[in-house]
This record gives C-alpha cells, structure tokens and sequence, in this order.
C-alpha cells in the first residue's frame, strides 16, 4: 500500500517534468518567431539585410515604424475595415451560429437530422474555389461590397458543431421543459437560458470567428478592386507581394513600377502594428476557453 | 398551443431571413456597382444606349485614379456615350485572379494581356472574343494605327485576339555595377563569365562589408545563362531546363544534368565558398535593385533591363551622386538582341463581353486619341505633369503626386506619336539605338505552350525545382554534382522526361508552322 503511493507520487512528479518540458519547449517554438519580429521591427534595415535577423536588435533603430506611420491614412483605412469586419462579422455570426447551434440540438426539432446532414455535408464535399467565386461575385454580385468580406465566415459547420454540442451540454433538456411549462416560449428560452449558460461557448466561437474575420486576407484578394476596401492583412499581404513580384516578374517583363518599396525593418513593424491588437483580445476570452473547447468530454 | 408554435417557428424564419437581408442590403448600398446589372443589350456603334465598361488591369491603382476616371468618363460619354470603371487586381496572386476572372464569366469588357499573363494559351482556349471582324466596324483608326505585321504576329490559329502596343522596347537585361567601385581598385569590366568573377573578386577583398551579388532567390542563373550561351528566348531560362539555341532552333537538348549544367552549378559553388551570395540568399526579399542602391551589393545580374538600369541610375544620382553605374547588355555577348514580341503588351475582350463593339471603340480612343492617352498614362496635366522643352516632368515627388508617370500601368496603349519621356530616359532611348543594330526577330515568344499534357507533372516539377535545384544554384549543398544528381533523379521521378517530350513536340510542330529553319 505504502509503495504504491510513493510510485504514485514518482509518476505523478515524472509526468509533471514531462509535461511542463514539452510545453517550454513548444511555448518557446511559438514565441521564437514572434520575437524574430518584433526585434526586427525594432532594428535598422541595414543591419537585418548584412546579418539577418537577431533575437535582440544589434541595431536598435526606430524606422520600421516611422516609415509605416509616415503615411497612415491607408493602413488606417485597412484597420478601420477589417475592426468594421471582425466586429460585425463576430456579432452576426455569433447570433446565427447560437441559433442554429439552439435548434439542431432540440430534441423537438422534427427536420434536425436533414438540416444537421446538409450542414456536415459540406465538410466532406466542397464546392471548390471557382464554384464558390463564381457564386459571391456572379450571382450574388458582391464584388467591391463589405457583405462579400463578412458573409463567407459567418457560418462554419465546425463551429455549429461546437456549438450544439456545447448547448446540449450546458443546457439539460429538463430545464428547457420546466421554462416552458412556466409559460416560455422558444425566443424567451433562446435568449434568456441559452445564451446565458452557453457564454463559455460564446467566448470560444467568438474568439474563432473575430480570429478568423482579423486575419482575413483571401476574400479581399479575390473579390475586393478598391484599396480603400483593403482589410488589414491583405493591405500587408499585398505590399510584401508587390515587391516580390517587382523582383520576380519584372524579369524580361519591362513592366515599371512606381510604388515605393518598403524595407526589411518597415515590414516587421507592420507585422507588429497588425497583431497588436488581437493579442490583446487573448487574455479577455482565454478564461472561458478551455472550459469551452472541452465540453461535452465528460458527460455529467 | 400547438398551432402557436409552428407560427412561432415560420415568424422566426421569416425575422432571421429578413434580418440578413437587411444586412446585406445595408452593405450593398452606396458600392456602385449595383446598377450595373440593368445595362445590358445595346451594341450599336453609333452611341446608342449608356453603357459601363469594366476594364481589367493587372497590379495597384494610383492613388488619383478616382479623378482620372472621372475625367476620362466625361470624355467617353461624350464621344461614345460610355462609363468606363477601371479595376485592379493587385499583385497579390494577380494570375490566379486573372484565371477567375477569366473562367468566371463575369462581365468584363476589356483585360491585359501579355505573352507573361499566357495570352496564347488563353486565347486558344477561346477566352477572348475574336476581333478580325470587329476591327473594321468599330475601331477603324486604331486597325490602321497598328502595322499589318504586328496584326499578324499576334494571331492564334489565324485569329486576332488582342490589340497589340505599337511601342517597340527592348526588355534584354545586362549586368549593372558599380563603375566608380571597379575604377578604384582597377577592376576588369565585368563583360564575360572570367571577367565578372574577377570583379566580384576584387569587390569581395576591397569592400568586405559588401554582398558583392545582389540577387535573392537564384535569379542569376537566368543573368548568367544569357551570359554564356545564346539561347532563343531573351528573358533568360528556358522552361523545363531545356536548351534551345537560336541559330539551330529545331534541335532540342537538356541543359539540366548536362555537364555545362555541372559546371555552372560548381561555379555558384565557388561564389558562395567566396561569399559573393549572403548565407541567408534563399530568403533575402529586398529587391535586388535597391540592394544595389543602398550600396548593399555592387552586382546585379538578372532583371536589369535598359529601363530598370535607367531608374537604378536616377535613384543613385539623388542619394549618392558620388557613384557611378556601369551597364554591360546581354545581347553584347549573345551577338544579338531581339525587341519585344507584340504580345508582349495588349488588350483583349473576354468572351463575356456584353459591349464589344463599345468596349473596342473605347479603346480605339485610349490608343489614338491624344486627351484619352495623356490622361491615362500621365495624369492630369498641370495637376499630375507639366511638358517641358517636349520632355515629361512631374509635379511634386513620388510622394505627394497621386499619378505618377505610367501610374495607371498603362503599358498596352502606350503610343509612340503621344509618348512623353522623362528627359533621364534619353539615355535608354539611346540604349535601344544601340541594340536597334544588332536586331534579330523575336521567333519565341510567338510560340505558345499548352501545359495541360502535362499539368500535374509540371506542378510536381516545380516543387522539385525549388526544393532541390534553387539550394544548388546559390552553392549551398556541399557535394553539387551528387545534389545535381538527386535533382535529376527527382525531376525524372516528378516526370521530367514527358514534359520535355511534349514541351519539344510542340514547339517544332511551332518552328513548322511559322516558316522557321
């Protein structure tokens, strides 16, 4: 008996190490390359294109960030857009996906399984990209429209698929009865049961979606002309572009180009200015985020 | 109880339908773009009813193109009684946008082409409406404005697809460096592959701080290829390593795995041991322009064709007027030079065109009349540029001006009779007389490849090229002529050999039908 404790004990300590190692070293394999960033923001441009990039700036120097605030009228435009974006996108998207996440789990739902299999379908089968381009921008003529930039993301199967099997564990059928036979209908339990106990759910859909609506480039990239209408990550995306396409395609091209090129240094800078802040999201949902990824583990 | 709810439920459909739609017409609103839809039909040439034309170009607006399409409209729906809305695909996977734009059947009325944005292989797929028959009825002048043989050189099994630009250019590159560096140490003049390398010696021993080669990735490969052989194609590499020379274009050979091939892999070998690349070359981003113009690096080999070398030159001239740059062309060592092909630069009219006639009458005006050309291609004059002494100058800097020269990209309809040049340009105007006398025509870029043979083996090809070839072309493997092996072995394995076959099939049933020996 007394054995079995102290070896107990000992695999409980070993499995610790273990377990706090492998999660240094994979904490470190994520922080590295944002590190590599942000010191490069902070550094001369000459010093990145002699030596590369270092963990610690060699040469601290302010330019990356004076060159992207030199001009800020467009990367505050893209800001603007893709905040519009990731807080419409998010709020809608949350409001659809409780709702079909409430329905597809009521037991009452006589058609849940036909709209539950139309819904997963489409993980197995897709469409492909030109179907779904020609659909956005031929059919429902959405180029150049803010709609096209939030109505791709606003339902993801996976999602509804958290979400129903959230609310079906966090909301017991018995309480949706007894609220109903006090007089409640289907709206009065949807806002004032379900979106109340289904908040850790909400945190963790809505922090999927608003990371998804942030970072947000391809949609812009296909459907948008106007660069006014840039969301932030393409308005990067495409400068970065640009200067590599200036050095690839301009081969044999005799293409000119007129833009201005920004440096090494200038372009970790935007990096930085465009995580920000999402970053700062983080610690706000990230209390509600294990408790929502993990439910419906352990059936209580 | 029962009935209640069922009602319940269809209200609450009908809300949340109404409410997204509510959204969706809430963001629709105000995009312009809606009013497009109601103006079909109408084809006639003599003005007739009001259309917008959609007009596709490749990479970024200028920041004043609101006010020059504005402008440009006035003019249009006066003469033609025509909207024109120009639209930009950005340079971020412009070609895969291009290929939607394309196979979407979205109405577009008038898109760049170019032999670089397959031109060949889209017209043969039927992509663009055919404008033999067009011409005539509804852009005379501008039929008459561009040569009979430039009509015929573009023509895709006997058919006219694209207007081509009547500007004739030369993209041949050369090598640019820096003269004043080479005159200090007494350095030779980096005219063949023993002279650079001495060059690059020197610079290396003189200017440690330097990265004596400016190129990123392993583009000077395609520099070093024009330096020592006389390839048919200008811009350097052929696909699919594959050699072809330009006095015997019907016999085909490898040069990847050939012992040349070995060779130049060796000497690549040889610069990185010197370190002529800097160790990180695979992923240097910057442009190997402003490396050269930072003073970073005293070489560059690839992509420096006679314009390019101009705007090195001016850049140079502002922040280090002390410098000097030298210019050795390619076509000086290949014996010969040939000018852009005219596909090189062209406008067609996809095939879902609602307005062609429109659309060629639009663009007829674009290329010969004078108002529509300057407004497109310099801006606004007084506002954008002034003419000087016939010279071009711009108002203000890069900076502050919204439409820089060309700021529309307007390389298609440029038009010799128009054309404004900045007073700096004269030096490549010069260049192109000096290559003018050493003129051969361009019996390449006529050709057009068609990939779907070998679609598949093509991508696997490519993924080969850069996992295993683009290390051995910037000497970073030890042992190149075991890496040139592996390369090989990969390649064939990724199926090497079928598109080489088929790549050669093609392009002699090409030779065969354009007359050439």
């Amino acid at each position: 008996m007394h054995t079995t404790r102290a070896r107990d004990s000992e695999f409980t300590l070993l499995f610790q190490i273990i377990a706090y190692a492998v999660i240094l070293v994979l904490s470190i394999m994520c922080l590295l390359p944002f590190l590599l960033i942000l010191s490069g923001s902070f550094s001369s441009n000459e010093s990145i294109v002699r030596d590369g990039y270092h963990l610690f700036p060699t040469d601290f120097s302010l330019e990356g960030y004076q060159m992207v605030f030199k001009f800020p009228t467009q990367v505050l435009k893209a800001y603007g857009v893709t905040v519009f974006t990731t807080v419409v996108g998010t709020a809608l998207g949350l409001f659809l996906i409780t709702m079909a996440g409430f329905v597809l789990q009521r037991k009452d739902f006589k058609y849940r399984n036909t709209f539950s299999f139309f819904i997963y379908f489409t993980t197995l089968f897709g469409g492909g990209l030109v179907p779904w381009y020609i659909m956005l921008a031929n059919y429902f003529n959405l180029t150049d429209t803010y709609t096209v930039l939030i109505f791709p993301g606003l339902m993801t199967p996976f999602l509804i698929i958290l979400m129903k099997n959230f609310i079906r564990s966090a909301v017991p059928d018995e309480l949706v009865e007894s609220a109903k036979m006090d007089g409640a209908n289907d709206f009065r339990i949807y806002f004032s049961i379900v979106l109340k106990l289904a908040m850790p759910g909400i945190a963790t859909v809505g922090l999927f979606l608003a990371l998804g609506y942030w970072n947000d480039w391809f949609t812009s990239s296909l459907f948008i002309n106007n660069p006014d209408m840039y969301q932030l990550q393409f308005y990067l995306y495409n400068t970065m572009n640009t200067i590599t396409f200036i050095d690839q395609m301009a081969i044999g091209t005799g293409i000119t180009l007129s833009q201005d090129v920004p440096t090494e240094s200038t372009k970790m800078a935007m990096a930085i200015v465009v995580t920000g802040p999402i970053l700062f999201l983080y610690p706000f949902v990230q209390r509600y985020f294990v408790k929502g990824l993990t439910i419906g583990a352990v059936k209580g | 109880m029962h009935m209640r709810n069922k009602i319940i439920r269809h209200l609450s459909q009908v809300l949340a339908l109404m409410l997204f739609a509510g959204v969706l017409a809430a963001c629709n609103n105000g995009s312009g773009r809606s009013a497009q839809g109601s103006e079909e039909g109408a084809s006639s040439t003599d003005k007739g009813e009001k259309v917008t034309l959609q007009f596709y170009m490749l990479g970024d607006a200028p920041k004043d193109l609101p006010v020059i399409e504005s402008e440009v409209n006035k003019l249009a729906e006066a003469d033609l009684n025509v909207n024109v809305k120009f639209n930009y695909t950005s340079w971020t996977d412009w070609d895969q946008k291009y290929k939607l734009l394309l196979s979407s059947g979205q109405p577009m009325d008038l898109i760049f082409t170019a032999d670089w944005t397959f031109y060949q292989s889209y017209a043969k797929k039927g992509a663009f409406l055919p404008l033999d028959e067009l011409l005539p009825k509804a852009a005379p002048t501008l039929q008459s404005h561009v040569p009979e043989d430039m009509w015929n050189a573009v023509k895709i099994n006997g058919k006219i697809y694209t207007v081509p630009s009547t500007w004739i250019e030369y993209v041949t590159e050369g090598i640019a460096y820096r003269e004043d560096l080479r005159e200090k140490y007494n350095l030779p003049k980096p005219e063949s592959l023993e002279t650079l390398e001495a060059y690059l010696e020197g610079i290396k021993a003189n200017e440690p701080s330097m990265i004596p080669i400016a190129d990123s990735n392993s583009n000077h490969t395609h520099g070093i290829r024009q330096l020592t052989s006389k390839l048919v194609n200008t811009a350097g590499q052929l696909p699919y390593g594959l050699d072809i020379m330009y006095d015997s274009p019907s016999t085909i050979t490898s040069y990847w795995g050939s012992s040349q091939h070995l060779e130049d892999l060796k000497t690549y070998k040889r610069w990185m041991d010197k370190g002529f690349f800097p160790k990180n070359v695979l992923n240097v981003k910057d442009t190997s322009n402003s490396l050269l113009q930072n003073g970073k690096a005293a070489v560059v080999l690839s992509g420096e064709n006679p314009n390019k070398f101009n705007a090195d030159v001016i850049k140079v001239q502002s922040t280090h007027p002390d410098w000097k740059l030298g210019y050795f062309a390619y076509p000086n060592a290949k014996g010969f030079a040939q000018p852009v092909h005219p596909i090189h630069n062209g406008f067609a009219i996809p095939r879902s065109s609602k307005n062609p006639e429109k659309a060629l009458a639009f663009y007829e005006k674009l290329v010969t009349d004078k108002r529509y050309n300057w407004l497109t291609e310099y801006g606004v004059e007084g506002k954008n540029f002034e003419v000087q002494d016939g010279y071009y100058k711009m108002v203000g800097d890069a900076q502050t001006n919204g439409f820089p020269r060309e700021g529309m990209n307007g390389w298609a309809w440029r038009n010799p009779d128009f054309m404004l040049y900045d007073k700096t340009f004269d030096d490549v105007l010069a260049m192109f007389e000096e290559l003018d006398k050493i003129k051969k025509p361009d019996i390449f870029t006529g050709f057009a490849e068609d990939w779907t043979p070998f679609q598949a083996e093509k991508a696997a090809l490519e993924q080969v090229e850069k996992q295993y070839l683009y290390p051995l072309n910037v000497g970073l493997v030890a042992d190149v002529e075991a890496g040139l092996n592996t390369f090989m072995e990969k390649a064939k394995q990724a199926g090497l050999e079928k598109i080489q076959a088929e790549y050669t099939k093609q392009w002699q049933e090409y030779l065969k039908s354009a007359g050439i020996q």
